[in-house]
């Protein structure tokens, strides 16, 4: 008995011991890892905090009173209409596009389970994995310089988060009134009209809200590709060195993303109440 | 019995109430006339229709972008880059972080009439700054190379930190903190052992998950000279490579794709059933 304790006891210190060891050399050839990263990426380690002083002073004298007049002037005010348009035109788009996408690849209510729910699930991903910024250089290549290309980087990047949030609410309804229809004969179509939107609709609003505020944040920057809004005066600026400038029209887009989020969140507590 | 042959939901239906049907429409039109003014302006007065050319035009020019495969082997290099990048900022942002996430969270913030608004503050503005600015902005202050991109994803990855640490700090038990207290245990102390051995599992899924976001985010800081693979694509793109601009795009996307799966892995183990998944942003 006693025999059998023993055994026991020493079959477990040992696995203890060897599993400490593990952790701790696999934290050590982390921690290595780490180091030789810093080394490999060249990062000038020892000059570190002397840098950020630097940063401070840059920041403070080159950079700080942004340029507000420069960047009132109307012309670029005319670039904020454009970029607000885009967003809402984009996120409309891809919300309407998202709304198939996600029905198609919610595995509980997808209409065509060998050839929609693939195809709904690989247009989710595509979207997803590849930056907006990206793709509004691509379009901007294809298409030519304008908004029309970032609209279109929007209505992907929509599809891409809206998407996907739609399809997860999908997947997590009550199915009783999905079988109740089925029972009676009904096809996918009006199964998904009659059942499952009524029960996601509300989310879905305050997913369609909360997409609009996130892609006005990306849209700011589009125009640093060359598609369209106010990101072009920021490319602009930075590469004539005018940095007031620039900061005055970082600060006119910081402005503009705290709006639409403050307009995000109002809306969202009118219409979608959690 | 009930009329069943007329229309009988109409029948006391608040919602079917002539005034509310014409708000109801009334507010719809407004909404698709403005957005047919809006669709006017972008895309018939901005658009310049005849330089895109026919959809031949265009699709020739898509095909253009087919990746070239020979020139795989060389952005792999940059996409390491671009994946290190990623892990240090997200470093970084999980160090400067916790400290903020202290301040900001309602119970436990030291003096709540200056450091609660602080600590706000840093959260909304790391939040509502896109990552291509503070790269901007760091890459004039500190040179080109792959700091400035590590310092940018850091101050971005911040407020998104901050602000789930700091509600997962004001949703802990009191219980364990009443109990230390209650012996003298000084604040740090309390928040060290009777906080954050709460909110850790939470913290280490959102590191994971901005680590995943942050790898996204990483590989378009070399547009503008931060490091990392984007400075390979916007280089390619500037000389009309197209093929290789596609290589770089599909190397990205292998990459993002592979960083999802291992971060949804990861965090399913780590936690099992809390948090679920999210979309991409934050």
């Amino acid at each position: 008995m006693s025999d059998q304790l023993a055994s026991v006891q020493h079959e477990y210190f040992r696995t203890a011991r060897s599993g400490r060891l593990l952790k701790f050399c696999g934290v050590l050839l982390f921690l290595s890892f780490a180091v030789w990263t810093i080394h490999h990426l060249n990062i000038p380690i020892e000059r570190l905090l002397g840098i950020f002083g630097r940063v401070g002073d840059i920041f403070f004298n080159r950079m700080m009173p942004p340029d507000m007049a420069y960047a009132m002037q109307p012309s670029i005010l005319y670039r904020v209409l454009e970029t607000i348009e885009m967003t809402f035109l984009g996120a409309f788009a891809g919300t309407m596009i998202a709304i198939f996408v996600s029905w198609f690849a919610a595995w509980n209510v997808t209409p065509n389970k060998t050839f929609l729910y693939p195809l709904g699930r690989g247009i989710l991903v595509l979207a997803r994995s590849v930056p907006v910024l990206i793709w509004g250089m691509l379009l901007v290549a294809i298409l030519g310089f304008g908004p029309m290309a970032g609209v279109i980087a929007l209505t992907l990047l929509t599809i891409s988060f809206a998407g996907k949030l739609m399809s997860e609410q999908i997947e997590a309804i009550d199915m009783g009134p999905v079988e109740a229809m089925r029972a009676t004969g009904a096809g996918p179509t009006r199964v998904f009209i009659f059942s499952v939107v009524p029960q996601v609709k509300p989310a879905w609003i305050g997913i369609a809200i909360y997409n609009w505020d996130s892609i006005f944040r990306a849209s700011t920057i589009l125009g640093f590709v060359g598609a369209g809004g106010l990101g072009i005066y920021l490319r602009m600026n930075i590469q004539e060195l005018e940095y007031e400038n620039a900061m005055g029209v970082i600060a006119l887009i910081i402005g503009l993303v705290i709006i639409s989020e403050v307009t995000s969140h109002y809306l969202r507590g009118r219409f979608y109440q959690e | 019995m009930a009329d069943i042959s007329g229309n009988y939901s109409a029948q006391g239906n608040p919602l079917r109430e002539r005034s509310v049907i014409l708000k109801r429409y009334g507010w719809n039109a407004l909404a698709g006339i403005l957005l047919a003014a809006m669709a006017y302006h972008i895309f018939v007065v901005e658009t310049d229709w005849a330089r895109m050319g026919g959809l031949a035009d265009i699709l020739s020019t898509t095909a253009e972008f087919l990746p070239n495969l020979a020139f795989f082997p060389i952005i792999l290099e940059p996409l390491f880059e671009t994946l290190l990048i990623a892990f240090w900022g997200t470093t970084l942002a999980t160090v400067i972080a916790m400290p903020v996430a202290y301040i900001a969270a309602r119970n436990v913030t030291p003096f709540y009439p200056i450091t609660y608004p602080l600590g706000r503050t840093i959260i909304v503005m790391s939040r509502s700054v896109h990552e291509l600015i503070f790269a901007l902005i760091f890459v004039s202050a500190l040179g080109l190379g792959p700091l400035p991109g590590i310092v940018a994803l850091g101050c971005r990855s911040i407020g998104f930190l901050a602000k789930t640490t700091s509600e997962a700090i004001e949703n802990v038990d009191r219980k364990p903190i009443e109990a230390m207290e209650a012996t003298g245990t000084n604040p740090i102390s309390v928040f060290l052992f009777g906080i954050f051995p709460q909110v850790y599992p939470v913290v280490v899924g959102n590191v994971i998950f901005q680590l995943d976001i942050n790898l996204r985010r990483a590989a378009i800081l070399g547009m503008v000279g931060a490091g990392g693979i984007g400075y390979v694509f916007s280089e390619q793109m500037q000389a009309y490579n197209w093929n290789n601009a596609g290589t770089v795009v599909l190397g990205i996307a292998l990459m993002v794709i592979v960083g999802e799966i291992v971060s949804n892995r990861i965090r399913t183990r780590l936690i099992s059933g809390a948090g679920g998944s999210r979309a991409g942003g934050d």
